[in-house]
């Protein structure tokens, strides 16, 4: 039934929009999937939920494609999933292969994201029917072992990572309190009522933190020379990459589902993998195709994967995730274990959308590998004022007012200082999103429970993931933490 | 320039200031009993926890003995397009999205200008207002402010 809803000419339509976008903004380095995606949401109210939701997704898993073009012809990652492909990728491009680590970008990247919709279209519904019998006290222990996770895994600092997390829930406190109905820190000011929206803080955060980052940044980008006109790879490359392509969708994939388990992070953890399975490590950063193809086939695959808590348990697991989840609440849809069956459409029809949307990259990626060149000669000078433009107008539109403007500005300076003193802005995003249906979990459970805590104990499931969370954050200050991955990072960079 | 230890600790009472004002907030909206947890409960909690993870992190930045400097921190350009964003707010008001973006444009195209002249400054800032007024509000039909002063163009 998601084909009769991807096949209407309007989702057919955003669907390769989005794909065709995600390609652009994967190419150009300086504004990433988030930013874009926020920028887009504030211009898809008016259109249905499953178009808006097909649109954004679409932009997501098409700059994991285009991520790679600019990574293997620039030495410079087109968004942050693609900083691994740079090791190999270039190199290949250096040593005259740029055309067949395109390609195996490519179709890794097309295995990886079939295999994970249709890992997505099997796990989700089951998942969501065990996660029926979940009462407040279990979305509560879940949503705290989630951001347990999301700051394990943080790349910088663990107490930093918390703070950003405790900060985002306090932000998402300020407003009507849903339960009493009383106004949570407005001073007054109607346009905090109903709360800090979540697009000028993902706007301020991702766009124009980012510009103000990348004002910094040098501004030349040799892009390399090559011949492109041999993009297939040939029987040998096939033969090295078949096992890395496998091994990063389906590594991929199970990171996707972890909280904090971004794309990002299954391209370093597919890296690491194959230079440990491989016979010739010593070929890794000297042009491996095996490092181009399970990284490019990881990052596809996390989208899946992630998709699978937000469908399932309405938790989404890395801020793209968490912009979708926010996406659909405007939209009037609360994802959680009851969207797949009060809106089979939406669902579906994204699924649906997803194996076309891979086919369409595969056909615009490969053929049209020129135009997306041609893309990175855009100077950085004419595509930041240009950012900014896009940044204030989207948010200028949801409610028409320069209130929000301002936040977004506000916090486009916080997230640059953030950036500067390696505070993460992914758990400030997640927990913000996350917060509402906390608190509620919180104050309901201790309503049922008459005011003990012990509630969060007795119950089998919630008491499990609380243990977890508590062990986790424990073994983490007692224990140095097994970095093997993140060393990896800290080497490439 | 500043040091790693001193943008810790300026860091850490950053975020003590944010939790103190958040944990004082919480208190006056009444944080109820354990039984029936009011509006301030849970921000109170969370302000508490800020604040215990910004002693921990000024603790540890005041015992660092790395004096690296942070790298790079250019706050010229962000400062001057944050004015540019303010004063044009202030702009569309009283002139409209047209005439407005294109001064904006201008500015902005202009404090990024590296080596090309001043011309394709002028002429990219013309595109980008024009473009963008098909775009946002001719396509889009987002509402902008009609302006003050001059009524010739939305």
């Amino acid at each position: 039934m998601g084909f009769q809803i991807t096949f209407q000419p309007i989702n057919l339509l955003y669907c390769f929009a989005g794909v065709f976008l995600g390609t652009l903004i994967g190419v150009l380095p300086g504004i990433g999937p988030s930013g874009t995606i926020s920028i887009l949401l504030c211009m898809t109210f008016k259109i249905s939920p499953v178009t808006s939701i097909i649109l954004l997704s679409g932009i997501y898993y098409g700059a994991m494609y285009g991520g790679s073009t600019t990574s293997i012809l620039v030495n410079v990652p087109g968004e942050a999933a693609s900083v691994v492909t740079c090791l190999d990728g270039y190199q290949m491009a250096r040593q005259g292969r740029a055309g067949p680590a395109l390609g195996i970008a490519a179709f890794g990247s097309f295995i990886a994201g079939s295999f994970s919709v249709i890992a997505l279209m099997f796990l989700s519904y089951p998942l969501s029917k065990f996660a029926l019998a979940f009462g407040p006290p279990e979305y509560f222990a879940l949503i705290i072992l989630g951001i347990s996770l999301l700051s394990y895994l943080a790349q910088k600092s663990l107490v930093k990572a918390l703070m950003m997390a405790v900060f985002g829930f306090l932000l998402s406190f300020v407003g009507i309190d849903m339960i009493t109905g009383k106004a949570r820190y407005t001073f007054g000011i109607p346009d905090l009522m109903d709360g800090v929206g979540i697009l000028p803080i993902a706007m301020g955060l991702f766009g124009v933190a980012e510009v103000f980052e990348n004002l910094s940044a040098p501004e030349e980008r040799v892009i390399f020379k090559t011949n492109l006109r041999n993009l297939l790879p040939n029987r040998q490359d096939w033969k090295d990459s078949a096992g890395a392509i496998t091994r990063g969708s389906l590594l991929g994939f199970l990171v996707g589902i972890i909280p904090g388990g971004s794309a990002v992070l299954a391209s370093f953890a597919s890296y690491a993998v194959e230079k440990r399975c491989s016979k010739h490590p010593e070929k890794f950063g000297h042009g491996a195709i095996e490092g181009v193809a399970g990284p490019e086939s990881a990052n596809n695959s996390a989208f899946g994967g992630g998709l699978v808590p937000l469908f399932a348990l309405g938790i989404p697991p890395s801020v793209v995730c968490a912009l979708l989840f926010a996406a659909l609440m405007m939209h009037g849809i609360q994802p959680g274990p009851f969207l797949i069956p009060e809106h089979p459409d939406v669902f579906w029809g994204l699924v649906a959308s997803m194996y076309l949307g891979n086919i369409m990259l595969l056909v615009i990626n490969i053929p049209l590998i020129g135009l997306w060149v041609q893309v990175l000669k855009i100077p950085s000078r004419v595509l930041f004022p240009l950012i900014l433009l896009f940044c204030i107008v989207g948010v200028y539109s949801i409610s028409n007012s320069f209130f929000d403007v301002g936040i977004m500005m506000l916090f486009g300076v916080l997230g640059y200082l953030m950036k500067k003193f390696d505070y993460e802005p992914a758990p400030l995003v997640l927990a913000f999103v996350l917060g509402p249906i906390m608190e509620q979990g919180l104050r309901q459970s201790l309503k049922l429970s008459g005011g003990s805590f012990f509630i969060f104990f007795t119950r089998p499931v919630s008491a499990t993931l609380l243990t977890l969370a508590v062990l986790l954050l424990l073994s983490s200050f007692f224990f140095k933490k097994q970095r093997a991955v993140l060393d990896e990072r800290e080497k490439s960079v | 320039m500043m040091r790693r230890k001193e943008s810790e600790v300026v860091g850490s009472f950053f975020w003590m200031a944010i939790g103190i004002f958040f944990a004082v907030g919480g208190v006056k909206l009444n944080v109820g009993t354990l039984r029936n947890p009011g509006p301030g409960f849970l921000p109170v909690i969370m302000a508490l926890v800020l604040i215990f993870f910004s002693l921990f992190t000024l603790v540890k930045g005041l015992i660092i003995s790395s004096v690296r400097p942070v790298s790079g921190f250019p706050w010229k350009r962000p400062a001057l397009m944050i004015a540019s964003v303010f004063f044009y707010g202030l702009l569309l008001e009283l002139v409209g999205f047209l005439l407005s973006t294109f001064i904006t444009m201008f500015i902005l195209f202009g404090l990024l200008r590296g080596k090309s002249s001043w011309t394709m400054v002028f002429i990219y800032a013309a595109i980008t207002a024009l473009a963008g007024w098909l775009v946002f509000s001719v396509a889009l039909n987002i509402p902008f402010p009609s302006p003050r002063l001059i009524t010739i163009w939305r």
